[in-house]
């Protein structure tokens, strides 16, 4: 059996799906955040906090360590519901044209989401060179895909596929004027 | 642009009115607004064809070379 989509409800389910992801990363970046100021508190629940990650060793070793690699954390769980929080709102005021899908404000989006996801990148290619070093230096850290770090390879390329999609959308609202002005 | 299109004075030389115009080729008028205020980027052959039948003229009379320097 065939399914067909039409674009509206694509762009449906993708704005559904937007929300849930933009609702696990608001958690897991509070999550975040909120450890960092609990390890202040409670230094001694540190082992047991958000989903389990063990930083007591890390924490131990060094608060200055601690607060460097939460912080890295924090920074990019951040970004991240930024990411999804700029998605949410391009879909949700229907700034996506389909008559007319060129238009600056697609194009700044593009940009925009493009330049995160290069900072995305760069941050989770620091935290894991740091975390690697820590490693080196005998620190008990968990994996850095427990600690959102991963796939810093994958940020980039689609940084740079962003900002190759942005390039050809610029053309893309150059042919449309001149097609909107060709009498 | 250095093409220059001179359609108001084709019109005011037939004594034409653009609502006029706008019926005799099947334009909206707020495209044939944007050719005569030199606001289009192009112009089809039909459209072409088209105003030069109602104008009885020939598309020189509507388009004009203008030598400019180069930005």
């Amino acid at each position: 059996m065939k399914i067909k989509m039409s674009t509206p409800k694509i762009l449906r389910t993708l704005y559904f799906l937007s929300w849930i992801i933009f609702t696990g990363l608001c958690i897991e970046a509070g999550g975040f955040i909120i450890n960092a100021f609990f390890a202040l508190v409670h230094p001694s629940a540190i082992s047991r906090l958000w989903k389990e990650v063990d930083l007591s060793g890390l924490f131990q070793s060094g608060h200055g360590y601690f607060f460097v690699v939460t912080l890295i954390m924090s920074i990019v769980a951040v970004m991240k519901v930024w990411l999804f929080f700029l998605i949410i709102k391009n879909l949700q005021n229907k700034k996506l044209n389909i008559t007319k899908p060129f238009n600056m404000e697609i194009r700044h989006l593009i940009f925009l989401l493009s330049y995160i996801s290069l900072i995305i990148g760069l941050f989770c290619l620091s935290g894991g060179k740091y975390i690697e070093w820590l490693v080196l230096k005998g620190i008990r850290v968990p994996d850095i895909q427990y600690l959102g770090l991963g796939g810093y390879d994958v940020w980039l390329f689609m940084a740079v596929i962003l900002f190759v999609v942005g390039q050809v959308f610029k053309r893309g609202i150059e042919i449309q004027t001149e097609n909107e002005l060709t009498i | 642009m250095a093409i220059v299109v001179n359609l108001d004075v084709m019109m005011a030389k037939r004594k034409m009115s653009l609502n006029e115009l706008s019926e005799k080729v099947e334009l909206t008028l707020s495209n044939l607004s944007i050719l005569k205020t030199g606001k289009a980027k192009a112009v089809r052959f039909s459209t072409l064809e088209a105003i030069c039948r109602a104008l009885e003229c020939q598309p020189g009379d509507i388009l004009e070379y203008v030598n400019e320097p180069e930005k």
